[in-house]
């Protein structure tokens, strides 16, 4: 082998490599804030693993010390992971993508998709960095008794897991479009998810390390869990991909194409595992997670472009069927109500039918629960999305478009308490918190779960839904019958004839 | 290669910081965008680089929307910000690279054209230093080299002689002129408008997001100007010229420079040809009438007034 061809073969792997994972390691690696927290994290190991073994006494011979140890270790691991990964990708993120200073990277060539995956494998590598780091240590507790190898390594593959998916939630986070003082707000809340995320590992991996690596009782929530956390990091990357691509491209494509063939798999594995195990708790998992996100869905639809952009138009097919499909899947707040209506019906119908038709060995009446629980929930979401819409096109009109959500959540955090509150200040007396005064709570979308007035919740919702329907009829209708392919042609002309030449020796003002 | 803003608007809440811009220009040509600070024109430059989405119009760059396909206007603009660039641990050389791949530059026509970008803008003893440690005009030349690496065919520069010394000034407009004879369309803003005037083939003036005037440099101080100043040198009798002219209509200010006398007209060229044939009808020996050509300053007093939103 030449030189040359070696030199040729080394540009050719470099070039392979995501620029932004080249910027992002080689700043991460002269940056002193991650030497430096490297250097204490692994310093604060070998202090406390130290100390316990200096500590212990005769106990570290003890039948559990191995499991202490690393369970000890491996909470200040995560503690530091889970906190310095997301904030160090999301953080630089933010300030690359402030309102008041984009970075230049955002005017290059390179694709959104590109970017995103860079900083994301770069959150990956720093998180390898820190758990190999660390991983002697954790190793070490194998010594002491009480935690076999297994263990360790599928805690700490959690662990890896969890602080990845932590990492593009903050990465989605940081790219929401918002002021400052809305990044702070959403900062905060999500490191308090963070920090809840923290505990729950915690008492997951106390369990895998209590309990071993083998048999359903882990490996059943282990699946669950793996494929919810699947979904969310995919989730948040295409929606991370989509908050840096150009307003005018179809953004909310790829969001939805991911979204249904998420929804369409995990379904068929569900009910596959379900006929397998005789349970519904894997159609129950699914059910919860993607109602859930079909009810964030509608508040995020509203907050979509009123009307398509010309490049969006210019995509659209020109046949009927074409069009039709197209409507539910493009960029637009009708298109995206639709879809996400759709999806809400069909998850909850094929539920019930799954509950229906399928009967096993168990009982369907969980699923059922939860089907009438997740609906509700769902009308609600509907009710107070589309009130926000209408609110903001007919009396709010000052208010942008994008913004459509946040009146839907007011409404929402109005609609939670108000009823309840008026409830309690009118007719409050003695006997009041001896009676059932829970459908006061009748504009809660997350009551749903006290069955005795799901009726009175229902005719509530039901009225509200039909009532917001009907005054946005005329709206979706005009949106139905402009979702056609534009003629480029004439936009163009329409555009082409304004302009004057500056230097064409004929000064002339605008205005 | 032309390059049109189209009824460009754009509002921040309810401030309105570019109302409705149209000009156009083309390869090859300079063109000054001029204004007083918070006149629109960084926004302007900003949505033309793809950096901000207008309200409402477009800006299109050999026919492609920066609106609609601003990923295809990418490949056409290079954007010079007023911001210097400011990462605390990469090179010059690393910064450069980094935009390169950005780019989709590959291999070794990646390495040649860094190697060219920073021979031309002078930075290839300077690859290796970090970015923190650069001087202003270093660092704008940096900024300069990032906008070329991929040989956009419009530059947009937005106050690129801002805090330069006068060497740096200097090399900086001969860039330019290199740029531009390269067939580079290029846009810059400065407040040095006289060197404007010499770098530039046109210009644009803009106050309160309004275009007030644009063209050409020549007509712009052919036109621009409401005023006419002329140097009047007479044998014998300038004080009385000078009493006779303070006495005379249309004219504002007298002044002596030396020999001669300056007077200021306010009107066109018609104005001066009036005045001549007055001075000689009156008898005055005439050995000098020179009309004093308005410079870009004194057209930008004229037509802005200082206002910002």
């Amino acid at each position: 082998m030449t030189a040359e061809s070696v030199l040729k073969e080394k540009i050719s792997l470099g070039d392979r490599i995501n620029p932004i994972v080249v910027k992002e390691l080689r700043q991460a690696v002269q940056s002193r804030f991650v030497i430096a927290a490297l250097l204490t994290l692994l310093s604060i190991q070998l202090v406390a693993i130290g100390i316990y073994i200096l500590a212990s006494g005769p106990s570290l011979f003890g039948f559990d010390a191995g499991r202490q140890s690393f369970l000890m270790l491996f909470g200040i691991l995560q503690v530091v992971a889970v906190l310095f990964v997301p904030l160090y990708t999301g953080a630089r993120l933010a300030a690359e993508r402030s309102d008041i200073n984009v970075d230049l990277l955002f005017i290059t060539t390179i694709k959104p998709r590109s970017v995103i995956a860079g900083k994301m494998f770069a959150a990956v590598t720093l998180t390898a960095l820190i758990y190999s780091a660390c991983m002697p240590f954790m190793a070490f507790t194998y010594f002491l008794r009480g935690i076999d190898l297994p263990s360790i390594f599928m805690s700490l593959g959690i662990g890896f897991v969890v602080v990845v998916a932590c990492a593009q939630g903050a990465v989605f986070v940081a790219l929401i479009p918002v002021n400052r003082a809305f990044k702070i707000i959403f900062g905060l809340i999500t490191l308090a998810v963070f920090g809840m995320i923290y505990i729950w590992t915690m008492i997951g991996v106390s369990s895998v390390v209590t309990r071993g690596v083998i048999g359903r009782a882990f490996w059943d929530p282990m699946i669950a869990i793996c494929g919810v956390i699947c979904f969310l990091v995919g989730l948040f990357f295409v929606m991370s991909v989509a908050l840096i691509m150009p307003v005018a491209s179809n953004r909310a494509l790829p969001v939805r194409l991911f979204i249904t063939a998420a929804w369409l798999l995990t379904g068929v594995a569900a009910v596959t595992y379900c006929s397998i195990v005789h349970e519904y708790w894997p159609v129950i998992v699914w059910l919860l997670m993607f109602e859930i996100v079909f009810a964030l869905a509608i508040f995020a639809a509203v907050s979509e472009r009123d009307q398509p952009g010309r490049r969006v138009l210019r995509s659209i097919p020109r046949s009927l069927l074409g069009r039709a499909r197209a409507f539910f899947f493009f960029s637009g707040a009708a298109s995206g109500l639709a879809w996400a209506s759709v999806m809400v019906v069909l998850t909850l119908g094929a539920a019930v039918a799954w509950v229906k038709l399928f009967q096993t060995r168990a009982s369907g009446s969980d699923l059922t629960d939860v089907a009438k629980w997740m609906g509700g929930m769902c009308l609600y979401f509907f009710c107070y999305a589309m009130t926000g819409a209408l609110l903001r096109r007919h009396l709010l009109s000052r208010i942008g478009t994008e913004l459509t959500w946040l009146i839907g959540a007011v409404l929402l955090l109005v609609g939670s308490v108000a009823p309840f509150l008026i409830g309690y200040i009118v007719f409050f007396n003695d006997q009041w918190w001896e009676q059932d005064f829970s459908a006061w709570w009748v504009g809660n979308p997350f009551a749903w779960s006290n069955k005795a007035h799901r009726v009175l919740y229902a005719s509530v919702g039901g009225v509200w839904a039909v009532l917001v329907s009907a005054m946005s009829l005329s709206w979706f209708i005009e949106r139905v019958r402009s979702f056609r392919p534009a003629s480029l042609v004439a936009a163009c002309d329409a555009i082409e004839s304004a302009p004057r030449a500056v230097a064409s020796g004929s000064p002339s003002a605008t205005d | 290669m032309k390059v049109q803003i189209v009824n460009l608007k754009k509002n921040f809440g309810a401030t309105r910081a570019v109302d409705d811009v149209s000009f156009t220009f083309s390869s090859g040509q300079v063109v000054g965008f001029v204004g007083p600070n918070g006149a629109g024109k960084t926004t302007t430059m900003r949505i033309l680089a793809t950096l901000d989405e207008p309200t409402a119009g477009d800006a299109l760059i050999d026919g492609v929307s920066v609106v609609e396909e601003p990923e295809r206007a990418r490949h056409l603009v290079g954007y010079v910000p007023d911001s210097l660039p400011t990462h605390r641990d990469m090179s010059v050389h690393e910064y450069l690279d980094f935009f390169a791949r950005a780019y989709g530059l590959k291999g070794l026509h990646r390495a040649k054209v860094i190697d060219e970008v920073e021979e031309f803008t002078g930075l290839a003893g300077l690859r290796d230093k970090m970015l923190v440690a650069l001087s202003k005009g270093m660092k704008q030349r940096v900024s300069l080299a990032r906008a070329l690496l991929h040989d956009p065919a419009v530059l947009v520069m937005d106050e690129p002689a801002a805090g330069l010394d006068p060497r740096a000034r200097i090399e900086l407009r001969e860039l330019l002129r290199v740029l531009s004879s390269q067939g580079k369309a290029i846009l810059i803003s400065s407040h040095i408008l006289t060197e404007l005037a010499e770098i530039c083939h046109a210009a644009v003036i803009i106050e309160r997001g309004c275009v007030l005037m644009a063209g050409a440099i020549d007509d712009l101080l052919e036109n621009g100007a409401s005023r006419r100043t002329v140097l009047i040198r007479v044998r014998g009798g300038q004080e009385k010229l000078h009493r006779e002219l303070l006495e005379t209509p249309r004219i504002e200010k007298v002044n002596f420079v030396g020999e001669e006398i300056a007077a200021e007209i306010n009107g066109d060229e018609e104005a001066c040809c009036d005045l001549l044939v007055a001075l000689v009808g009156s008898g005055y020996r005439i050995v000098e009438f020179k009309l004093q050509r308005a410079n870009l300053e004194e057209i930008f007093m004229n037509v802005t007034k200082g206002a910002v939103q």
